[in-house]
């Protein structure tokens, strides 16, 4: 898709640390921190050598500008990074030199000036086997480093750093004009008002000057110590551009950073002083590498459940979603982010908290839809809730006015899952409505969510037209919810269709009692898709203080809710998630929970957590400690509540109709079934399908039958006895995705 | 025969082991049931294993055994293949 790049192009995972943009050499100090946080003294060294070409000199002279913009500055102090290079340089196992077993190059450079810069131009070329000739007007090597250390701290680290390497040196050797140089390329570094052969900087490219294959850099245009070392370093990458492909124009190092962090990640860490007053222990370096914060954006993993579980950032999450869209395998099957495209809750967190707003969630969604599109997308992990829809839909939909009316001004949209959790709670609130707005239509139907999630485009379409024309013939009736995931999916896909909650209705009413939990502490757990309702939010808080309910917040609240575990449908497809979500949902607070969306309630009720509805405390009724529902009794609810709606409100109660037999299920074994999410129905299928066609195998030894039936895509089995007629014993019940080719 | 079949077919062939020989008769054929080879398919995938069949009609019996340790194993493996 070419959506992938754009979106990951603004994010900032690779943006430098603050540390890294005040440093000369770019230096990757985050890096460097972690080594010596694991107490990788050595290879902590080689990044620090490899960054600055004399690490005895840097360490000796830089004055640490990093300080300046460490975030740890204001919280016990700016890491002593100087001390920390030191700890490398005291406790590495081998300061020497790397030695680079590479093929001469026959490229000729001169470089004129043997101070700092033009010896790191030297050492660096060198390293990569061009031929070095350094010309030195005086007769001695260091420049202007004379003036600042002891020759023999200097000398001794230049000569290290060169026990591999060799280059010309040519002392006393002025040169005069650069037409006397017959090179390849020439690199200028003459020192503070030296000679600059009458060219100028060209900043069209970096180091480069105004004559082809000369550069210049070092205290002649302007740097410090520091910056004349790491410009010899970095001049290296222009003049091999130009010894390669003749150009002058190497981009110029990347300056500053966007990178943000968040005031709360800062936690104050005493800055730790070496005991001898000098240098650190090796102990001492690992607690001050520690105090790092190693400054990365990783909003995104350390607050969304789904990217913090499979540590995966952005970039590396669209990398592996075009590899599963485009395969690159032989038989061009391989979809690896088949599971990690199910396993989005589709909450909305990684945008919330993304400094640059990337909306990997919706990404997702896009991307489950193209592979389901391309039919690469197991069925398995969502054929249940588009099943489910479906029943909500056809078998269980109602769509009325009350008696009298010709159109509505409110409809109330329960969704599909308060009535499946309580039947009871939507008759409450129907009737509520219908006391003071007796207009109020009524629709039993699924807003779509399932086949949203599920990628399923047409199936959802067809459900979003369903709901506009029953809509339009209601007389475009405000909609009023119960389920913030339902008022979502309307504002998304049916943004014509003006909506409020039930809650606001229920609160400007003023109904609200004092209940049996009152002086009992609760917190507010809003769902996911409530995020951005912060009038909703509010509501809900007030009607639980009416009600004499003390509140206590939760630190994953508002406009920074946690799934549940339910959004995205995610269980099927990844059960061990879904588990880890509720775990972590529920151990925000010891407290019991109130929730406004059924589903969230009903996970944690299964989870053994109190929760209850907002409803259950405004209507006063006991759904909060209900019994535990299996997935066959949550449908049969969607029925009784049809029927009762019928009955009550338009006096048409009907028998409902009688299952062709009667199955006689143990509860150990509706357990099973329900975890597997087998409905009792489709195990009447099967078995009806058997006695129809006789397609049953008998276990003499058992005395039972046992008979499969394909619905859907998933094959059903079951085992049973016929106890006499029209009565079945279930003895087991079990399914499979894969199919008998028969 | 498809690309990875053969891969699959490796995968599945040990779904067998767990199939006991035990009596189980086909209600219609009143025949009893016999290992035989049979064809599965999940994600576009073919392979191929030994179950009990009927030996005249074809009717296949699938223990919960198999299907929550072998078929169950596969499975998972084709969707994150």
């Amino acid at each position: 898709m070419a959506y992938t790049h754009e979106l990951v192009v603004d994010c900032l995972q690779f943006e430098r640390a603050f540390c890294a943009t005040k440093c000369p050499f770019n230096f990757d100090i985050r890096d460097f921190a972690g080594k010596l946080q694991q107490g990788r003294f050595n290879v902590a060294f080689r990044t620090y050598q490899q960054a600055v070409g004399f690490p005895g000199i840097v360490t000796a002279l830089c004055p640490e500008p990093c300080r300046s913009v460490c975030p740890m500055k204001d919280a016990g102090g700016a890491i002593s990074l100087k001390l920390l290079e030191k700890a490398s340089v005291e406790y590495a196992r081998n300061t020497l030199p790397d030695r680079y077993n590479m093929p001469r190059k026959e490229k000729r450079v001169a470089i004129i000036g043997a101070g700092i810069s033009g010896l790191a131009c030297a050492l660096r070329l060198a390293t990569k086997k061009y031929q070095v000739s350094v010309f030195e007007k005086t007769g001695r090597i260091g420049g202007h480093l004379h003036q600042l250390l002891s020759p023999e701290i200097f000398i001794e680290d230049i000569e290290l750093q060169f026990t591999h390497e060799s280059y010309a040196l040519h002392l006393n050797t002025e040169i005069t004009s650069l037409d006397d140089l017959d090179f390849d390329a020439v690199y200028v570094a003459t020192g503070k008002n030296g000679n600059d052969f009458g060219v100028e900087r060209n900043y069209e490219g970096a180091f480069a000057s105004s004559r082809s294959g000369v550069f210049m850099g070092g205290s002649l245009t302007g740097a410090d110590t520091m910056e004349a070392i790491a410009n010899g370093l970095a001049a290296t990458n222009a003049i091999e551009r130009y010894l390669k492909i003749n150009a002058m124009n190497q981009p110029e190092e990347p300056s500053g950073t966007k990178l943000t962090i968040e005031a709360i990640r800062i936690v104050p860490k005493e800055l730790i002083i070496p005991q001898n007053g000098s240098s650190f222990s090796r102990e001492e370096a690992v607690e001050e590498a520690k105090r790092c914060l190693r400054c990365t954006c990783d909003a995104c993993n350390h607050y969304s459940p789904m990217m913090s579980y499979f540590r995966k950032f952005p970039k590396k999450i669209t990398e592996e979603v075009e590899i599963s869209i485009h395969p690159s395998s032989l038989d061009g099957h391989a979809t690896v982010a088949t599971r990690l495209i199910s396993t989005c809750n589709h909450c909305g967190l990684c945008r919330e908290v993304c400094p640059v707003n990337i909306d990997t969630g919706e990404f997702l969604l896009k991307s489950h839809r193209v592979m389901r599109e391309m039919g690469k997308m197991p069925w398995a992990f969502h054929e249940f809730y588009l099943r489910d829809m479906e029943f909500s839909n056809e078998v269980a939909n109602l769509t009325r006015l009350p008696g009298g009316y010709e159109s509505g001004r409110f409809l109330f949209f329960p969704g599909c899952q308060l009535g499946a959790s309580d039947p009871g709670l939507v008759m409450e609130s129907y009737q509520f409505l219908l006391k003071y707005y007796p207009d109020t239509a009524l629709m039993l139907h699924c807003c779509g969510a399932p086949a949203d999630w599920g990628g399923d485009g047409p199936v959802h379409q067809k459900v979003l037209d369903k709901i506009k024309y029953d809509w339009i013939k209601l007389g475009r009736p405000t909609a009023v919810f119960a389920c913030p995931t339902c008022k979502l999916m309307f504002h998304k896909n049916l943004p014509e269709i003006e909506g409020k909650f039930i809650y606001q209705l229920i609160e400007e009413k003023g109904i609200v009692p004092e209940n049996r939990f009152k002086g009992e502490t609760f917190c507010v757990f809003d769902p996911c898709a409530a995020r951005h309702e912060t009038e909703l939010q509010n509501t809900i808080r007030r009607l639980a203080a009416e009600t004499g309910i003390c509140l206590e917040s939760l630190p994953m609240g508002r406009n920074m809710a946690e799934c549940c575990s339910y959004g995205g449908h995610v269980s099927i497809a990844h059960p061990p998630y879904a588990e880890h979500m509720v775990r972590k949902a529920v151990s925000q607070n010891e407290h019991p929970y109130i929730t406004y969306c059924s589903n969230c309630r009903d996970i944690f009720t299964k989870s053994g957590k109190k929760a209850v509805h907002i409803l259950d405390l405004v209507f006063e009724t006991d759904s909060g400690n209900c019994r535990l529902l299996t997935v066959s009794e949550r449908q049969s609810n969607r029925l009784i509540l049809k029927n009762q709606i019928l009955d009550q409100f338009w006096n048409e109660g009907t028998v409902m109709e009688k299952p062709a037999a009667e199955l006689q299920i143990s509860s150990e074994i509706k357990e099973k079934l329900n975890k597997s999410m087998i409905l009792e129905s489709d195990l009447m299928a099967v078995i009806e399908n058997n006695e129809k066609t006789g397609r049953k195998i008998f276990d003499p030894e058992k005395n039972t039958f046992t008979g499969s039936h394909q619905i859907g895509n998933m094959t059903y089995w079951v085992e049973y006895r016929v106890i006499r007629d029209n009565v079945i014993e279930v003895i087991n019940g079990y399914c499979h995705r894969m199919r008998v080719e028969e | 025969m498809e690309p990875g079949t053969y891969l699959q077919a490796r995968i599945i062939e040990k779904m067998s082991d767990s199939q006991k020989i035990r009596k189980l008769i086909c209600f219609r054929c009143s025949k009893e049931l016999e290992l035989r080879k049979t064809d599965f398919s999940y994600l576009g995938h073919t392979f191929f294993t030994e179950v009990p069949r009927c030996p005249e009609c074809g009717i296949v019996y699938i223990s919960e055994e198999l299907v929550k340790g072998r078929i169950s194993e596969v499975e998972m493996q084709l969707e994150d293949k």
